[in-house]
């Protein structure tokens, strides 16, 4: 169950939007913020808040890499795994990310911080290789770069 | 007229016509999955390459979400383009499980056809599928996500076509899965078409699984009766048992789809409870033995009780055949009734619609789908004739305005794949001076006056029937003066009956003598009746019903009659008691086991003959005659013209 207050301010956003679909994105972003990811139970939330079906919703939500239907860490590092950064050796940075955190890809760490997932392109192919950490991105990446960011983003909590 | 040539072969198609229909149409199939005439574009499978050699674009192309233009010259054989098509199909079949021998789409299966016509027989990868967990969608439709291709043809018919909101495609990239959010029964009314759209084995139809292979079946064109819409089908028979039933494509009358209730609603047909043989007294007997007893008993009747106080009932389950010979038949026994309907509400309607509608006047598919004003009125519309509903969404969807006009309190029981606006009456509906307008009535009770009302606007009229067959009906009581049977018994006019298919309610024949009883289930007046025939459904026999807007279609016989091999009483081993498995009985015989039915016109036939009239082969005569050589795979003819002006029915 979502807030009175929530659920008002996302009911204004689908009205003033033209088309309700149009709205979809930010709705269930609003909900995975307030869930911490989008559970089935949000599902169920943006589609009357839309005039979807559920299934309608899932279809869009499964779509984006950023709605996050299973639970995740209170961080979600996207790693960018796409062809300009491949050139860079993204692939390293990936084992390094994996062989620091204690996880695979798709995985999160024990104490609940990070999960780590790869992304397509982000847009930063000159800084390649790229990540963002909890929404924060981060170019011209090393592995002790990589280090330094986990601790930072471990601190800033 | 875009002018253009297709390996070597020059073709002139209409404007938007795109590469793959241009050669289509001069008999050239470039192979295709995503592509299907009655979906939008998705070019998502890249199958149909075809390598454009000169004109206005060249190279390799898409030939399905090409438009044909002026001057193209088209190969679909060169190198480059076969080469394309058979590495495509190499990739889509990456991940396919090649489970095609536990497949039920096996021999009746798009990806096989194409997956070798492309060239493309030896499987050369050897690393690890993608593998998904399988839904359950309920009991008539079984799901097997492995053998996707990614063709999105299913999720273009049951969300854009059909307006369905419970099964779409989630996912992206490798893990396009097409399911419902959670598992359960697909919700749409039409959801058996993902089974026939479908160009692998994703969706196979439950209801008959690992029966028969398509090669094994018997099967025919056929028409749905379960509505007088009457869309095209095919049944398909393994040792007679209806196993499935598929759609056919007419766009005259279906389009290529068919509802839910004409496919899976089946069991009637290969109950082994239907009744087989013929019964005198309670006791079996052979067929002609009964028919000699109908004819006696009738006789009797008439000579006890005067020809006026016996009526001939029907129903709208008899094909035009057997409804033409009960009035020869009431006719033979000069004075008898003739009912074709029970319920005099229904019989008012279709025969206000055998009068009012007219070949202008009366509206078919395309008319709806191209109307830019719908209102229905009175009417539900899932229940009466649900494929109209997704041509009423085409029009809508192209922005018609749907009215809902509350005259009647028959509400829209089902959810309605439109959406439209509830107004009161009928005059509220704004026809811009008829243009393309079109009113959609049910078969409920209306009374004559507005029908009259109805016909006088300027929009095209539907009349949906209360049966298959009812519009032959409306138009033979017409022709043969058919009164209503529940209102000839109220009226205490009838001392006895004769039945042919009909649903007589049992309150209804209380005090009446049920003289003899032809049908293919059991009801109250079977159970009654001391003269018992057996007939055949519409699977078994040939026929002709006229549909809602006055089209005759004729479907053909499909299958023999007789009992389902699987299942068979024991009896008909050689033993009483053991129950058999699958095996043919091991007693030599020459009939099929409860194979004595017979059409009910036949049966008509024998007893006007019986009963001192002419013998009659051939029951399509008169003004009927025309119907005579209708191609049951033709698209039907309207009968309004065919009717006007002719001679009555001789007799
Ligand atoms: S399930 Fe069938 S129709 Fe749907 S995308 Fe896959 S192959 Fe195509
Ligand atoms: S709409 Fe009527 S005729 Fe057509 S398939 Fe459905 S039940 Fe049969
Ligand atoms: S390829 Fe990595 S950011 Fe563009
Ligand atoms: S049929 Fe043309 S891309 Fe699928």
């Amino acid at each position: 169950m979502i807030p009175e207050t929530l659920k008002k301010a996302l009911e204004a956003r689908v009205a003033s939007a033209i088309t309700a679909r149009e709205a979809a994105v930010d709705v269930m972003k609003e909900l995975q913020a307030h869930y911490g990811w989008l559970t089935d139970e949000a599902v169920e939330e943006a589609a009357s808040l839309l005039g979807l079906s559920p299934l309608q919703v899932e279809e869009l939500a499964t779509f984006y890499e950023m709605i996050y239907r299973r639970p995740v860490g209170k961080k979600v590092i996207h790693v960018c795994d796409s062809i300009s950064c491949w050139c860079v050796d993204c692939d390293g940075i990936i084992e390094h990310l994996k062989e620091k955190l204690g996880v695979a890809l798709g995985g999160t760490t024990a104490d609940g911080m990070f999960t780590l997932l790869p992304c397509c392109c982000m847009g930063m192919c000159g800084d390649g290789p790229a990540m963002s950490v909890g929404g924060i991105p981060y170019g011209k990446l090393t592995p002790e770069l990589v280090d330094e960011i986990l601790e930072m983003e471990r601190q800033k909590i | 007229m875009p002018k253009l040539i297709i390996d070597d072969i020059p073709v002139e198609v209409a404007p938007g016509t795109s590469v793959l229909e241009a050669a289509r149409s001069v008999g050239i199939t470039i192979p295709h999955f995503c592509y299907h005439p009655a979906l939008a574009i998705a070019a998502a499978c890249r199958l149909c390459a075809v390598k454009l050699l000169d004109g206005p674009v060249k190279g390799i192309q898409m030939s399905c979400a090409l438009p044909a233009q002026d001057g193209m010259v088209v190969s679909t054989t060169d190198p480059e383009a076969l080469r394309m098509r058979q590495l495509v199909i190499e990739w889509l079949m990456i991940n396919h499980p090649h489970d095609c021998p536990v497949c039920d789409e096996g021999g009746e299966c798009l990806l096989q056809d194409f997956t070798i016509a492309g060239g493309h027989s030896r499987r050369r990868y050897q690393g690890k599928k993608r593998t998904f967990q399988n839904q359950y969608l309920g009991e008539t439709i079984h799901h097997e996500m492995n053998r996707c291709i990614e063709c999105y043809r299913c999720v273009r018919f049951y969300q854009d076509y059909a307006g369905g909101t419970d099964f779409g495609v989630t996912g992206s990239a490798g893990r396009v899965y097409f399911g419902r959010f959670q598992e359960g029964a697909l919700e749409s009314p039409f959801s058996g078409n993902l089974v026939d759209i479908c160009p692998t084995g994703v969706f196979t139809d439950k209801t008959g699984r690992f029966r028969a292979r398509y090669w094994d079946y018997q099967f025919a064109p056929s028409v749905c009766q379960h509505c007088s819409v009457g869309c095209n089908t095919a049944p398909q028979n393994f040792q007679r048992e209806t196993i499935k039933i598929v759609g056919r494509r007419n766009d005259q009358v279906n389009g290529w789809f068919i509802c839910d209730r004409a496919r899976f609603d089946k069991g009637y047909l290969n109950d082994p409870q239907r009744p087989r043989e013929a019964r005198l007294d309670g006791a079996t007997c052979g067929y002609d033995v009964a028919i000699d007893a109908a004819a006696k008993a009738i006789g009797k009747f008439v000579a006890q009780n005067g020809a006026e106080s016996l009526a001939f009932v029907g129903s709208s389950r008899l094909s035009l055949e057997g409804m033409i010979l009960l009035a020869q038949l009431a006719r033979t026994v000069d004075g008898a009734r003739l009912c074709y309907f029970t319920d005099g509400g229904e019989l008012t309607g279709s025969a206000a619609a055998a009068r009012l509608l007219n070949e202008k006047n009366s509206a078919y598919l395309r008319d709806i789908e191209k109307a830019e004003c719908i209102a229905l009125y009175a009417l539900d519309l899932m229940e009466e004739g649900p494929m109209l509903a997704l041509a009423v969404r085409k029009a809508f969807l192209a922005g018609a305005q749907i009215y809902l006009v509350d005259g009647d309190p028959i509400p829209a029981r089902e959810k309605l794949p439109f959406t439209f606006t509830a107004v009161a009456t009928l005059d509220e509906v704004p026809f811009e001076g008829g243009g393309r307008g079109v009113v959609i009535a049910g078969a409920g009770k209306k009374d004559a006056d507005l029908l009259d009302q109805l016909a006088s606007g300027g929009a095209k009229l539907v009349m949906l029937q209360p049966g298959p067959n009812a519009m032959a009906g409306g138009l033979l009581s017409l022709e043969f003066g058919g009164q209503a049977f529940s209102e000839l018994a109220s009226a205490g006019k009838i001392k006895g009956v004769v039945c042919f298919e009909a649903d007589l309610p049992e309150g209804l024949i209380v005090d009446v003598e049920v003289v003899a009883c032809a049908d293919w289930r059991t009801g109250a007046a079977a159970a009654k009746a001391p003269v018992f025939l057996p007939t055949t459904t519409w699977v078994e026999s040939d026929g002709t019903a006229i549909n809602y807007e006055g089209r005759a279609q004729r479907f053909q016989r499909t299958r023999v009659p007789g009992l389902p091999l699987r299942g068979l009483d024991p009896k008909y081993y050689g033993s009483t008691a053991d129950a058999v498995a699958e095996h043919p009985p091991r007693v030599h015989r020459k009939e099929v086991p409860g194979g004595a039915e017979r059409d009910a016109w036949r049966v008509m036939a024998q007893l006007i003959e019986r009963l001192g009239g002419r013998t009659i082969e051939e029951p399509l005569t008169g003004r009927w005659s025309k119907l005579k050589d209708l191609d049951p795979e033709s698209e039907g003819v309207r009968v309004f013209n065919l009717l006007q002006g002719d001679p009555r029915t001789d007799s």
